[in-house]
């Protein structure tokens, strides 16, 4: 229970932290940032509820006023703005993703992971931020969608990311992933 | 860490947190509904004097955080002269940037303790449910106290592998930053657990 | 700071086993105590700080069963709170909150206390080590030392009757590990203080020294310490550090 608490907060903090690494810029012009990658290591990581509950702790926060999203924004004006979409999408991503690693079972925890990011992360932010988009801007989704494409690959490397990521948890700290079939044996080492 | 209340005293700062958010919640839905330009101009122009009622510095600091949606004001501005209608164009760029400042104009002037005051008040209902709402109280300062951790941790992991290396890091810190938080997780839950984490106030 | 009575006070650690993924770290430990000072010596990897975990009831026991004061800490968390205090080796991982005052008020309102009242404890208490001022101060800018002094103040604000030292001095210079030592013994509580340090233990009222998770001898400091120390010093000439464990 207050590992759980502390997990949650921890990956809260953990999608913040990396919305603080300055960005860097594709091959082709697109700045990509690392937060998305914090989404979907709540969700690979921590599994559905617990996930959506970090990414949803997040935005709490960025609601109260702290410039914890990319490029030190924060506040109520994210929640109106054209990418609401996307930042409200954030804990239903890490859920997506958590449900994905959950209930596909693979035998290579880093592909369910990786898989699941690309599912929960990409497949389902993209839908709600284009939802967003197209809401504020009064567009169609599929002109909105026109709009969001270009970030697509930055956020495939991030899915790699997150699957190589979690590849090597199981392999190093394997108690931690709850979801995955190798984790059974080490129960014994919750409180 | 630094919230984005701002440091100028306005009266606003004054005002119950939870009148500026239903505010807030009026003008955003009655934007959507109307499709009068004049209510959109007056609206905008409105908002653009309470920034400027507090001085310089206020409007400066509320200007600034406004400029996030200027590249889908171009966006906008751009898409609709191609399609010819520059007007529908212009009152969907007036609405967006209206909402957004009267957003930020909430979040300037109500201090981080009013909205926690207020999020206690809100969830109260739920907490009536027997959802553990008391919990919050001690996630959000985690949150605010494990960020700046985690930043000064990614910095040390990125010095210790520059002492060794000529490459950048990049990603490769993630691993180990992950692994540091998750052995932080632990320790914190067991800090928690020693002083009575989930029991909640009685 | 209360006087706890020394009397009604004891330990009561009896056949107490744990183990972790499927190693045992301690096993058959028995130790009854009422000392007021309480010091454990032993080796990194002795299962010191399994120990100290269990006794502050973070852990539960794989075999026998851990009384402090007749209560179980594990089970009983209310109880607990108002018997066991544990000051951790890095104050990283006990300092939950960003500012001194909302550090100290937080277990304070665990333990039942209204948000006046704990205001009013976290005051007496930062006036009580001469350090009024730091109540807004804001966590990340305290030094090493301050970090320390700040969870000594949040674990003693809760005025348990055992405060539980798990190697506290790590890393902490002399006046800083002098400073400190000043304010515990002042605080009145029970003592049981876990070190690899001889130097830290000297003034315990009884002893116990610890290894490979089980207690190997006990006694008064004086003797003990010496014995453990000439003990390490034999082993440091030897090449152990190569041994994995399991």
């Amino acid at each position: 229970m207050e590992r759980n608490i502390a997990h949650v907060a921890l990956f809260a903090a953990m999608i913040a932290a990396l919305g603080l690494v300055p960005q860097i810029t594709l091959g082709f012009g697109v700045p990509i940032t690392a937060q998305t990658l914090g989404v979907m290591l709540a969700g690979a990581v921590l599994g559905a509820r617990r996930g959506a509950a970090a990414a949803g702790l997040f935005l709490l926060l960025v609601a109260l006023g702290l410039p914890l999203l990319a490029g030190g924004r924060g506040g109520l004006g994210v929640f109106v703005s054209p990418t609401a979409g996307f930042a409200l999408g954030f804990p239903v991503a890490a859920f997506a993703t958590g449900l994905f690693v959950e209930h596909v079972r693979l035998r290579s925890a880093g592909l369910a992971a990786g898989l699941g990011a690309v599912f929960g992360g990409i497949v389902v932010l993209y839908i709600l931020g284009a939802a967003g988009l197209a809401i504020v801007l009064d567009k169609s989704l599929a002109e909105a969608f026109t709009l969001v494409a270009v970030f697509i690959p930055g956020d495939l490397l991030k899915a790699g990311i997150t699957g190589m990521l979690v590849q090597a948890l199981a392999r190093v700290r394997p108690q931690t992933l709850a979801w995955h079939r190798g984790a059974a044996g080490a129960g014994d080492l919750r409180l | 860490m630094i919230s984005l209340t701002s440091p100028v005293e306005t009266r606003a700062h004054r005002w119950p947190a939870g009148v500026k958010l239903g505010a807030l919640c009026l003008a955003s839905t009655g934007l959507f509904l109307t499709g009068s330009a004049a209510v959109h101009v007056a609206a905008l122009l409105l908002v653009l004097a309470l920034y400027a009622a507090p001085g310089r510095v206020f409007l400066q600091a509320g200007l600034r955080s406004l400029r996030v949606v200027l590249p889908f004001v171009a966006i906008l501005l751009v898409w609709h002269a191609v399609t010819g209608e520059l007007r529908a164009g212009a009152l969907i760029v007036l609405r967006m940037v209206t909402l957004v400042a009267l957003a930020n104009l909430v979040t300037m002037t109500t201090g981080l303790g009013e909205l926690v005051d207020l999020i206690r008040r809100l969830t109260a209902p739920l907490r009536r449910l027997g959802l553990p709402t008391h919990l919050l109280e001690t996630a959000i300062p985690l949150v605010i106290r494990f960020t700046p951790v985690l930043v000064a941790r990614a910095e040390n992991l990125a010095e210790a592998w520059r002492a060794r290396s000529r490459r950048r890091p990049g990603w490769r810190l993630i691993l180990p930053l992950t692994l540091q938080a998750l052995d932080d997780a632990d320790h914190v839950g067991e800090a928690l657990r020693a002083r009575g984490g989930p029991l909640g106030p009685q | 700071m209360q006087m706890a009575k020394a009397a009604d006070f004891t330990i009561r650690l009896d056949d107490l086993g744990y183990e972790a993924g499927g190693r045992p770290v301690l096993s058959g430990l028995t130790l009854h105590s009422s000392a007021r000072r309480i010091g454990v010596v032993g080796r990194n990897g002795s299962g010191k700080s399994t120990l100290a975990r269990l006794l502050a009831g973070l852990l539960a026991p794989t075999t026998g069963q851990v009384r402090v004061a007749g209560i179980d800490v594990f089970r009983d968390r209310r109880a607990a709170l108002e018997t066991v205090g544990i000051l951790f080796q890095n104050p990283e991982h006990q300092i939950i909150f960003p500012r001194v005052s909302e550090e100290i008020a937080f277990g304070l309102r665990q333990q039942g206390l209204d948000k006046v009242q704990a205001a009013a404890r976290c005051e007496a208490v930062l006036r009580s080590f001469d350090k009024p001022h730091w109540r807004d101060a804001p966590i990340s800018a305290l030094s090493q030392g301050q970090k320390h002094l700040v969870c000594m103040m949040a674990v003693l604000a809760m005025r348990p009757r055992l405060l539980i030292l798990d190697e506290p001095y790590a890393g902490l210079d002399i006046p800083t590990r002098r400073q400190l030592g000043r304010y515990l013994n002042r605080a009145g509580t029970h003592l049981f203080h876990i070190s690899h340090e001889p130097a830290d233990l000297e003034g315990c009222d009884q002893l116990f020294w610890l290894d490979r998770g089980q207690i190997v001898a006990q006694g008064a400091p004086a003797q003990l310490l010496a014995d453990f120390t000439a003990e390490m010093n034999r082993l440091g000439d030897l090449d152990d550090i190569a041994d994995l464990a399991g």
